[in-house]
């Protein structure tokens, strides 16, 4: 019931939108070339069930890979950061130069230098995913109470010991934070590299769709897109309630 | 016996403490009070290898005569602000102290629990610090300080964040487990009438640069103290810090 209650006006906005453009559609009688109504779509999605799970397939594998490995690209990252200055000093400006590198410019020249394999993909789901996992850890190491530190040196704990008891446990929101911010960037990047140059993956499967003017498909392939990001979002909401009883109390206290 | 000799404290150029020295006596209870900012806190946090990075500091500490290294295992520290870790129970707080120097798990937690009865926390091993009342997460932090057996106890403004009750409990809890289990106890205190209800010796700092002005022994004792008995030590007291405050 409380689910019900929570999602309600999301419910209701959705089906609003699609009914509204359902409804516009027919009665304008727009081309379906131009603007496939919700039901066209939907009807896509079943016909083409089979070729687009094949896709979809393709693009969750690479998208499994990119962002673990950009998941432990940013934890090993931060760690650096945290404990040489020097090095946070030097690679912070570069880290943020890399986010301004735009996507569309780099993706095909990812595929001209590493091919049409795994790898180009990879590098493009590490490159727009780990930047947020980064700044959120570091803040959270940074967001450390001054007494935690105190208590535990005086102790007689080292820098790394601070870190292990107290500096990381108490940045796990943080790191859920970055990591649900993250992964709403995991498939649209790989869609995104797919598209540059790929054999198979949904955006592959948009483009050979958006060739051959069948916009209902386009949108089939952005609500799997869409429904996968979800997915995604919800397995880190669960993975952050299964393992984090005992550290959601320092948010409620 | 730990005689701490010629502290001084900077700030950058600017003195917050000079030339301070101070000894502390096994089963005595020193307050250290003085108005804010006179750099109480500078000295237990000094005394406990945690002073402020942006802090430069020069001093000597004895224990028994040898010359001590801080953060030294003979110092126990319990921060002014309650530092027991959220996510750790009460049993695994307690023994934080003990698993950082070394002990095992097992033993660490066995001795911290045989302690939770003379702490008042007996049945909470697995409950979580927002679990418990504020005396009871102190008594907690008591427990973790003392666990760790070092002759030498620093605590800074401990009672501060209770209230007017519970603060009165555990003043008489704390003199109670310490009669019991007798350490070296320098308590940092801005109340003084907590200071002369509870030390043996008050030392009152002044202003900036910080430095101590009287040092008072307490001598009647602890059950017969009355606000009679005490009025003439509260009025010195008094005038000693309103004195020493522009």
């Amino acid at each position: 019931m409380t689910f019900l209650r929570q999602i309600w006006p999301a419910l209701m906005l959705v089906s609003a939108f699609l009914g509204g453009w359902e409804a516009y559609v027919t009665v304008t009688g727009a081309s379906p070339l131009i603007l496939p109504a919700p039901s066209d779509v939907l009807n896509g999605l079943r016909v083409e069930r089979d070729e687009i799970a094949r896709h979809a397939a393709a693009t969750v594998g690479v998208a499994a890979v990119g962002f673990s490995l950009s998941v432990a690209v940013a934890a090993l990252m931060s760690v650096a950061l945290h404990f040489a200055g020097w090095l946070r000093r030097g690679m912070m400006p570069l880290l943020v130069a890399s986010q301004t590198v735009p996507i569309v410019a780099l993706a095909p020249l990812m595929v001209l230098w590493f091919g049409f394999g795994l790898l180009p993909k990879v590098l493009l789901v590490i490159l727009v995913t780990f930047f947020p996992m980064v700044v959120s850890l570091m803040a959270g190491y940074a967001a450390l109470p001054r007494a935690y530190r105190d208590q535990l040196v005086s102790m007689g704990a080292g820098r790394w010991t601070v870190f292990r008891r107290a500096t990381l446990p108490s940045a796990r929101g943080h790191f859920f934070a970055g990591l649900r911010i993250s992964a709403t960037y995991a498939i649209v990047a790989t869609i995104f590299a797919e598209y540059a140059g790929a054999r198979r993956g949904l955006g592959i499967y948009i483009l050979t769709a958006k060739n051959n003017f069948r916009a209902d498909l386009v949108l089939s392939a952005v609500v799997v897109s869409a429904l996968l990001t979800l997915t995604l979002l919800a397995l880190i909401q669960a993975a952050d309630r299964l393992t984090g009883r005992r550290y959601r109390r320092a948010a409620d206290a | 016996m730990l005689e701490l000799s010629g502290l001084t404290i900077r700030a950058g150029d600017t003195a917050l403490v000079e030339n301070l020295s101070l000894d502390l006596a096994t089963g005595r209870l020193t307050c250290l009070i003085g108005p804010s900012g006179c750099g109480k806190s500078s000295v237990v946090k000094w005394l406990s290898g945690v002073l402020a990075p942006e802090l430069s500091a020069e001093g000597r500490v004895r224990m028994d005569g040898v010359t001590l290294t801080l953060p030294h295992p003979a110092i126990a520290y319990q921060p002014q602000q309650d530092t027991l870790f959220p996510w750790l129970t009460i049993e695994e707080n307690a023994a934080l102290g003990l698993e950082i120097r070394g002990a095992a798990r097992a033993a660490a937690r066995g001795r911290v629990r045989a302690l939770f009865p003379a702490f008042g926390l007996q049945g909470h091993y697995h409950s979580f610090p927002d679990q418990l009342s504020g005396g009871m997460r102190q008594r907690a932090a008591f427990l973790r300080t003392m666990v760790q057996n070092a002759p030498v106890l620093l605590l800074d403004e401990p009672f501060s964040a209770l209230d007017a009750v519970t603060r009165l409990r555990m003043q008489d809890w704390l003199t109670a487990r310490l009669a019991a289990d007798p350490r070296a106890v320098l308590m940092v205190t801005h109340d003084l009438f907590e200071a002369t209800q509870i030390a043996d010796r008050v030392l009152v700092m002044g202003r900036r640069p910080g430095r101590i002005v009287a040092d008072m022994a307490i001598p009647t004792p602890r059950n017969d103290r009355t606000e009679a008995s005490l009025a003439e030590t509260r009025s010195m007291l008094r005038s000693l810090l309103l004195e020493d405050t522009p």
